[in-house]
């Protein structure tokens, strides 16, 4: 009885926030009170009017798109290569890789970009490229992981090892063996870096030039301003981080129904 | 008769360790059922990965169909092998599984589904074309990873134990059929296995190793009934051992007492081993006579056709299987039934 009441609580205690920034954002006024007075749907339209959060928009999606682009051409030729290495200086370098996230915090990347690219010999600092060039570093151990597990978990060795005996190139296993073999840990990887990407704010706030600020940057200003615009370019970065989780799951459950029959 | 593989004095280390492949030469002829064991450790699985390419060897040369492959690829040497959990690609249905071989030789589709489907009638699955391989019973699987490894007309095939994932009745079962589809095929084959019963029943020849050296190859007959030594005769069937010392020209004193074996041709005084298997020992009910000693039961286990005892015989144990119901309180050791280990 006792753990399912403490699981409604913390349910609620999560929903809350969000369930207030949604009714926030179709309140009328919201001074003081402990919900806000009056319907309108203006605050979307001012959001969707706003020049610097349609930029903001485009520039998270294109960061989140090249992003995840950069994982997928660097990231698994590189998880390829640290399943398939013995060698223990390469299953070192694929831990410390993988601990990245938590040895480097956003805010030390960003502060070592501004140093190496605010010179005049590498004048990048504000370009998207750059941005997208963080985000690969923070995104691409997740994706690894996710990765590489699943290598480990489908034996992908003594596959691989069969499909060589059946006079398969290296090539020829890798799209007929490896990559349909991957495809779920692939894209669910994918997803994450995406979620990563486009929530991603620490990094982003110190190193986006004014033009490409991603979303989550803009959407600190709004925050200075009325509590249902706020409200609303919220609900807008939630709806986009569930749209992207759809279309994951779907993405998935297609692959799987086309595997199985 | 040309030899399908071929191996001379072929040697592999592991690096860093003693363990590996010593000094192996090894013959198999077009057609022939090669069936090695040893005990864990003893180098079955190096010796077929050295003969798959796997593994190089650091001496030694491999051939096939007298063509040296000791540097080629696992690619190029185009052998079947079929893994120990099969190694099914599970995203394939069962028909693409048995005609990736084709496909990745650039064979047309069509071609592929026919000679796929032909294979999966030899080994006995028509019909299951269309399943994927998880909807497959571990028997059923067997034989596709056999249909696959067959396919493209492999220059020998190599199976590392192929049956050790299989429940005990389809284990018996699958027994006959790879002897059957191996035939069909008349393909050269080396089958990895820790079960001597399989060894026995499958083989034209099996091959013991230990410590990664070859002990003895010979048919399953004469690996039954003149192994080479104690080390053999102890691996396949059951043995008893007897160590003993030679007294005279007829006579050897054991820990059983004296035995008699005239002819065994060995000088007064040298310690022998000598091999009698369980069988062949007789239960009787006479105190006297040559060779009879008395002895108490053990352990007596039941089998329904025959009974396994353990019997102990002064201070020694001796090993009994028989088909005598009764009481056994004296066995007579026949002449016949001695043999003298190297």
């Amino acid at each position: 009885m006792l753990p399912r009441w403490v699981t409604y609580a913390y349910l609620a205690y999560l929903i809350a926030p969000i369930a207030l920034l949604v009714v926030g954002s179709f309140g009328g006024s919201w001074l003081n009170t402990l919900l806000p007075s009056g319907f309108t749907a203006q605050w979307y339209a001012d959001v969707a009017m706003d020049a610097s959060f349609r930029r903001a928009f485009n520039a998270s999606l294109i960061t989140a798109a090249a992003t995840c682009t950069a994982c997928l051409v660097i990231g698994l030729p590189l998880a390829y290569a640290v399943f398939r290495s013995s060698r223990p200086g390469v299953r070192a370098f694929a831990r410390l890789l993988y601990q990245l996230p938590v040895a480097l915090p956003p805010l030390v990347l960003a502060f070592g970009f501004i140093l190496v690219f605010s010179s005049d010999a590498l004048p990048w600092l504000g370009s998207i490229w750059l941005l997208v060039a963080g985000h690969t570093v923070l995104c691409l151990p997740y994706f690894l992981q996710a990765v590489v597990a699943d290598m480990q978990r489908l034996g992908l060795g003594a596959l691989e090892a069969a499909a060589e005996s059946l006079g398969s190139s290296p090539r020829q296993r890798f799209f007929h063996i490896v990559v349909p073999l991957l495809r779920h840990s692939i894209v669910s990887g994918l997803i994450v870096v995406a979620a990563l990407s486009i929530g991603e704010f620490q990094f982003s706030n110190l190193v986006a030039g004014f033009l490409s600020r991603t979303y989550p940057v803009v959407l600190l200003q709004a925050f200075y301003g009325a509590t249902g615009f706020a409200c609303a370019a919220t609900v807008i970065l939630l709806m986009l981080a569930l749209l992207g989780s759809a279309a994951g799951a779907f993405t998935a459950g297609r692959t799987t129904a086309l595997g199985s029959h | 008769m040309t030899s399908a593989v071929k191996l001379d004095n072929v040697t592999y280390r592991y690096p860093g360790g003693k363990a590996g492949i010593f000094d192996l030469s090894l013959d198999i002829a077009a057609g022939e059922m090669i069936v090695c064991i040893g005990p864990s450790g003893c180098g079955k699985t190096t010796l077929l990965k050295l003969i798959a390419g796997f593994l190089r060897p650091d001496r030694g040369t491999v051939a096939l169909h007298d063509v040296d492959v000791t540097t080629a690829s696992v690619r190029e040497r185009q052998l079947g092998i079929v893994f120990q959990a099969y190694a099914l690609f599970p995203h394939m249905r069962v028909w693409e599984n048995v005609a990736y071989p084709l496909r990745v030789r650039g064979a047309a589709t069509t071609e592929q589904r026919s000679r796929a489907e032909a294979m999966l009638d030899l080994v006995g699955l028509v019909g299951l074309g269309d399943r994927l391989p998880a909807q497959l019973s571990g028997g059923q699987q067997q034989r596709v990873a056999l249909a696959r490894a067959l396919v493209f007309e492999p220059k020998a095939l190599l199976l590392d134990e192929p049956l050790s994932a299989l429940d005990a009745a389809t284990r018996v079962a699958m027994r006959d059929e790879v002897r059957r589809i191996q035939r069909a095929q008349n393909v050269a084959t080396l089958l990895i296995t820790h079960d001597q019963d399989e060894a026995l029943s499958m083989a034209d020849r099996i091959v013991i190793l230990k410590d990664g050296r070859l002990v003895q190859a010979a048919s399953p007959h004469e690996i039954y009934d003149r192994p080479a030594n104690a080390f053999v005769a102890g691996f396949v069937g059951r043995a008893n051992v007897i160590d003993g010392r030679v007294t005279d020209a007829a006579n050897i004193e054991t820990s059983l007492g004296t035995l008699a074996m005239p002819g065994h041709g060995q000088p007064a005084g040298r310690t022998v081993s000598m091999l009698v298997r369980p069988e062949r020992i007789i239960p009787t009910s006479e105190a006297q006579g040559e060779n009879v000693y008395a002895v108490s039961v053990e352990r007596d286990r039941f089998f329904g056709a025959t009974r396994q005892l353990d019997l102990s015989c002064g201070g020694a144990r001796l090993k009994l299987e028989t088909v005598e119901r009764g009481a056994v309180r004296f066995v007579r050791i026949p002449r016949e039934a001695i043999q003298l280990l190297a």
